[in-house]
């Protein structure tokens, strides 16, 4: 029973009117390992903070397991933290700062030491336990931290922005660590990072924060095929969706979605178009991801742009493309080998699946 | 720093280079000159005079070794010194590091620490000669002055209230010797009349050595005959001294005075009390609607109850035993009252120091890693010393090390703080360097030897912090 | 999940935030403790000196709280009726700030210099110094005493001028050790100054001094304040090198002042403590109105 729930989980810090978490939901199962990802200061790292015990609750609930441990301390959560900054004790060495907890729960010397052993190896710190964190590479405190939460053997591993400070090769290659010890550990996850990269790469399922708020939650594929609305959209997948502001035309059997210059249309079918007419709205923004984008004209329905060459990006295996349509940029990812030079006027299209939609006020995905 | 290559370059430089350098370097030095200058004359080559004079007799004109060294080891007042210092060194930066940690790690807590911290850092600004004044009446003997002695007497007042005629213990005084006429002493130390008396009488005792001082403040009047009061029993109790007739002791003279406020009670022949009053001004007294018997008056022993004696805080009785020692193992082993009083008041001007700096100490930390001993299940007691107190080490080594240089050094506070009697059992090693050296004229011998000493305690310090400097970023 | 019974219950008898709630109140309240302890002396001080001579030694100060008709500004009227009179309280307020000001200025001019030249300048053994200086922060003025006396003898033999008992003889002393912790902490904030800068000032044509003067010193100030403040301070309240080498002179600085008058605490106790309140008058103004460079000059000082 170590599950994670959040019920209407709010925040208010005192002498701020903004609410720094708002209502939150959401319910972290038995051994699922949980990405909360968002901007910076969109109340993720609060909600870590709070399920850890390190901030007060302002309203709602936080339960582990069965229990609603709103008003628990820390040290009776039964929960372990791996910090940003690893937190690592400076005057202990390894062994100390991996047995300090267990220590303090008067936990026998010898299971102490069968634990401490057991997680150094895991975690390839076998030679480092006599070392204070100062001797050791960032890589290796990194491992320290985890190895600290590790011993502990908790029902829930909190984790916040643990690979910030690593840089991107360590990052790439513990993001694969960290993956691995969950398969083994089997244990519940929760894990902050703003990097939706890290999110989709780990998570079983990735929880997006903005402004407090939790906009959506689903499977990394649902998230990337089925946003919610605009902001969860435009934060998974890189580079992000491109969005365009449309006008909806009323036409001969049926209706039209087309930009402001008429440089981008889309022609839809009967399904789109009846959910576009319910939605009751005469404008639309429409959201296309760069990766979507051929570089061919619209055979069927679909979207069909024309659009002038400004800056390519070369990556190795394909190239960022920043595209002038009208008066509205956009990026699409086109193969490597596709002869373009800047200046050069393409007309592009993308198939009617890959298209999504969005009220032009409040940003919510048409259905 | 020019590598070797450069200054062997340098060296065998031409002339017209080392013209170069000059022209290259005079500004900057210029700039430093004067610096070295006044530290080289004011500072350096007096610390090497002072090591010279410190093996020459007290003129400077002879040379005699280690004579000097050797009198400030075999000389009482400047072992006190020694001792003295040791004690301060003993006390103090182990205090105010220990209230600046604790004071720092609160004030975390609290919305008003900004005016808090000003408080406590506000006496740094204080010279020590004003300080030492304003805690000098603090521990004054007077309860009138000192609010220590105040509290104190406050304190042993509620456990045993002074009477009017409070006894002075200090020479031995008891009840009964107060007794002059128709009064003895009884059990409990109090007094009661000779003479039964029926009720229509009347009784008057009298006392003596009541210090004219008392009666005026009481304001005693002139005793007066007691009336006869039917049913009842009056009486006096007086002050049975008179400057005039000092050979009377039987009856009222004019020049004597009555004895106002005293506590008397009416015991009947069984013993027990069945009526309690208090004279007035002029000593009369009166129980109304006595039962008819034989009755005697007491004067309760609550009116001699001793007065308070304050603490003499700022005397130079030893807190430790040493009675029956010589004077060298006295100079050594006492540890003066006063020498505490100062050690508060120095820690009340020093602890906004530690503070300050162990509070930046604390703010320098890695919060999270506070956090993490949360998590891991410490109380913030554990916390504290398991993981702050260690993580804090480098800057409470820094506040106690530079705690113990001051305390080495420390001179105001008792030439302003003691008073004349307590200066000699309260001096310290600058305060005899000042003594030796300059009052009376200028003798360079011994006080340049203690001077030695008291630099060659502060060399490690020297070395201490150059490799902290040299192994710190700047 | 529904919220059962158990879950309630320790909601009810939990209380992480009633815990600390409560000792949170504990710790206001032993720091209050703490801050009226700390208040009392000052307050004392201030009190007594506000109150008639006459009360002195006949009910205890705190009495005025009870009755503030106690209070009057008679001792200061008293003190201040003498004017500048030699002796006078006054006298010695000018007394004091003739030798604070000067050394003041003198240590914090000299350390900017010395310090600039420590840190920009090229040539050779600029380290082997600072480290000397670093080294002579923690020598006791007590060591120099009696040689500097004998040194200012000497002047006075060779050039006419002996500096001992004069105001220029204590500002001398003040100054030497004053330097090694000033230019301590200037050169340390100096380091801190990008050398660009300088090389762009000399690009453009500047001098040493100009570079000096117009680039380097406004950035400094902060530093320069922090130092001027710890220097002003310490040498106001400074008492052994005014009673040495002041020796005999009719003007005496505020510290010496009252140390004379204590000599007969009972009889002038009204001067006394009204004295030491014009005494700390000065150096709290500076205290309050630079609070924050006082604390960094303490931080700053911390190695000595």
């Amino acid at each position: 029973m170590s599950s994670v729930a959040l019920r209407e989980l709010t925040k208010q810090y005192a002498g701020n009117a903004a609410l720094s978490l708002d209502s939150v939901n959401l319910e972290v199962a038995h051994g699922e390992f949980v990405c909360l990802v968002g901007p910076s200061g969109c109340g993720k790292t609060t909600a870590l903070r709070m399920i850890a015990g390190l901030e007060s609750v302002t309203s709602g609930d936080i339960e582990i397991g069965d229990r609603v441990v709103n008003d628990l301390s820390p040290r009776d959560r039964d929960i372990a933290l791996v910090f940003q900054s690893y937190a690592l004790y400076p005057h202990m060495t390894v062994f100390d700062n991996m047995s300090f907890g267990l220590k303090l729960r008067k936990v026998p010397k010898d299971e102490i030491k069968a634990a401490v052993t057991d997680a150094a190896r895991i975690l390839d710190l076998e030679l480092y336990l006599d070392r204070k964190p100062a001797q050791l590479s960032g890589g290796q405190r990194q491992r320290v931290a985890l190895g600290r939460a590790i011993v502990r053997n908790p029902a829930a591993f909190l984790m916040d922005e643990p690979l910030s400070n690593l840089d991107a090769k360590l990052r790439v290659q513990t993001r694969a660590e960290i993956a691995r010890l969950h398969h083994r550990l089997g244990a519940t996850m929760i894990y902050v990072t703003h990097d939706q990269v890290e999110a989709m790469t780990m998570a079983d399922r990735i929880a997006v924060i903005n402004l407090g708020k939790l906009e959506q939650v689903g499977s990394p594929r649902e998230l990337y095929d089925r946003p919610a609305n605009q902001f969860v959209a435009g934060f998974i997948g890189s580079p992000s969706m491109n969005f365009v502001p449309m006008h909806v035309e009323s036409i001969e059997g049926g209706i039209r979605v087309v930009s402001a210059g008429g440089d981008m249309d889309v022609i839809l079918d009967d399904v789109e178009s009846a959910m576009i007419r319910s939605a009751g709205v005469s404008d639309v923004v429409l959201g296309i991801r760069p990766e979507h984008i051929d570089n061919q004209p619209r055979s069927g329905r679909g979207l069909q742009l024309r659009a002038s060459v400004e800056v390519i990006e070369f990556l190795g295996n394909d190239e960022h493309v920043h595209l002038s349509s009208g008066s509205h940029e956009l990026v699409a990812i086109v193969d490597a080998r596709t002869p373009l030079t800047i200046g050069d006027t393409l007309t592009l299209s993308a198939s009617i699946e890959a298209i999504h939609f969005f009220h032009p006020e409040t940003g919510v995905a048409l259905k | 720093m020019t590598s070797l290559t450069a200054e062997g370059l340098k060296v065998t430089a031409p002339r017209a280079r080392q013209h170069g350098w000059w022209r290259r370097n005079w500004v900057s030095l210029a700039f430093i000159a004067p610096g070295i200058i006044w530290l080289l004359a004011i500072v350096v080559y007096p610390t090497i005079a002072t090591i010279r004079f410190s093996l020459y007799n007290e003129s400077a004109t002879k040379f005699v070794g280690l004579h000097n060294f050797a009198s400030v080891f075999s000389t009482d007042t400047i072992l006190t010194a020694f001792k003295n210092n040791v004690v301060w060194v003993l006390i103090f930066p182990f205090f105010v590091t220990f209230i600046g940690l604790m004071v720092a790690v609160l004030t975390e807590r609290i919305r008003w620490a900004t005016a808090f911290k000003a408080v406590i850092v506000m006496p740094i600004v204080f010279s020590t000669t004003a300080s030492a004044l304003v805690w000098r009446t603090i521990f004054d003997l007077d309860p009138h002055v000192g609010v220590v002695n105040a509290i104190e007497q406050t304190v042993s007042d509620w456990f045993s209230t002074p009477g009017a005629y409070p006894l002075n213990s200090a020479i031995g005084q008891t009840a009964v010797s107060l007794a002059s006429f128709n009064a003895t002493g009884a059990p409990g130390g109090l007094l009661v009349s000779k003479s039964a008396v029926q009720p229509g009488g009347t009784v008057m005792m009298g006392l003596t050595r009541i210090s004219s001082a008392t009666l005026q403040t009481l304001g005693a009047k002139t005793p007066v005959a007691p009336q006869t009061i039917a049913g009842g029993i009056a009486g006096l109790v007086w002050n049975d001294f008179s400057p005039s007739q000092t050979s009377n002791t039987t009856t009222i003279v004019s020049d004597e005075h009555g004895l106002p406020n005293l506590r008397l009670s009416l015991v009947n022949s069984t013993g027990s009390s069945v009526a309690s009053t208090v004279t007035n001004s002029s000593g009369d007294f009166s129980f109304s609607h006595v039962a008819p018997g034989s009755y005697h008056v007491e004067v309760l022993a609550s009116n001699f109850q001793t007065s308070f004696v304050g603490t003499f805080w700022l005397g130079s009785q030893s807190i430790t035993p040493t009675s029956g020692l010589n004077q060298t193992a006295q100079s050594l082993l006492s540890v003066p009252l006063i020498d505490l009083a100062m050690i508060i008041s120095y820690i009340w001007i020093w602890a906004g120091f530690a503070m300050v700096l162990i509070g930046a100490g604390l703010a320098a930390l890695n919060r999270e890693v506070l956090e993490a001993a949360e998590i891991d299940g410490a109380t913030e007691w554990q916390t504290l010393r398991r993981v702050t107190i260690p993580m804090l080490a480098p800057v409470l080594t820094v506040v106690f090390v530079t705690m113990v240089i001051n305390v080495l050094k420390v001179f105001d506070i008792i030439l302003n703080m003691a008073p004349g009697s307590s200066q000699g059992p309260a001096t310290t090693l600058a305060l005899s360097i000042y003594n030796d050296g300059f009052t009376g004229g200028i003798h360079s011998g011994v006080a340049s030897a203690i001077a030695v000493i008291l630099f060659l305690l502060v060399v490690p310090v020297m070395f201490w912090n150059l490799r902290k400097i040299k192994g710190g970023s700047p | 999940m529904t919220i059962d019974a158990p879950v309630k219950e320790s909601r009810v008898g939990g209380g992480l935030a009633k815990r600390l709630h409560l000792s949170k109140a504990v710790v206001n309240v032993i720091l209050a403790l703490v801050a009226i302890f700390w208040l009392v002396p000052t307050i004392s001080l201030l009190v007594i000196s506000l109150r008639p001579e006459s009360l002195f030694g006949v009910s205890g100060w705190w009495k005025v709280f009870t009755d503030p008709s106690q209070l009057t500004f008679g001792n200061y009227s008293t003190i201040f009726s003498q004017g500048f009179a030699t002796g006078g309280v006054l006298d010695s307020l000018v007394t004091s700030l003739e030798i604070t000001i000067p050394a003041t200025l003198l240590v914090t001019g000299i350390s900017s210099l010395a310090a600039y030249s420590l840190v920009f300048g090229s040539w050779r053994g600029r380290d082997m110094i600072f480290f000397g200086i670093v080294g002579l922060m923690v020598v006791p003025l007590q060591v120099a005493l009696i040689p500097v006396v004998q040194l200012y003898r000497e002047m006075g033999n060779l050039f006419g001028l002996n500096p001992y008992g004069t105001i220029p003889g204590v500002i001398i002393f003040h100054v030497a050790f004053g330097l090694p912790f000033g230019i301590f902490l200037m050169r340390n904030f100096l380091t801190g100054i990008p050398k660009d800068l300088l090389e762009a000032g000399r690009i453009e044509g500047a001098g040493e001094w100009k570079i000096f003067y117009r680039i380097v010193l406004p950035l400094a100030l902060p530093a320069i304040a922090s130092l001027a403040i710890f220097q002003f301070i310490w040498v106001w309240n400074d008492l052994l090198v005014a009673l040495v080498f002041l020796g005999g002179n009719v003007h005496s600085p505020l510290t010496i002042f009252l140390y004379d008058q204590t000599r007969s605490l009972a009889a002038n106790y009204w001067i006394v403590s009204t004295g030491a309140v014009v005494s700390i008058f000065v150096p709290l103004i500076v205290f309050f109105s630079f609070q924050r460079y006082f604390v960094r000059g303490v931080l700053a000082g911390a190695v000595k």
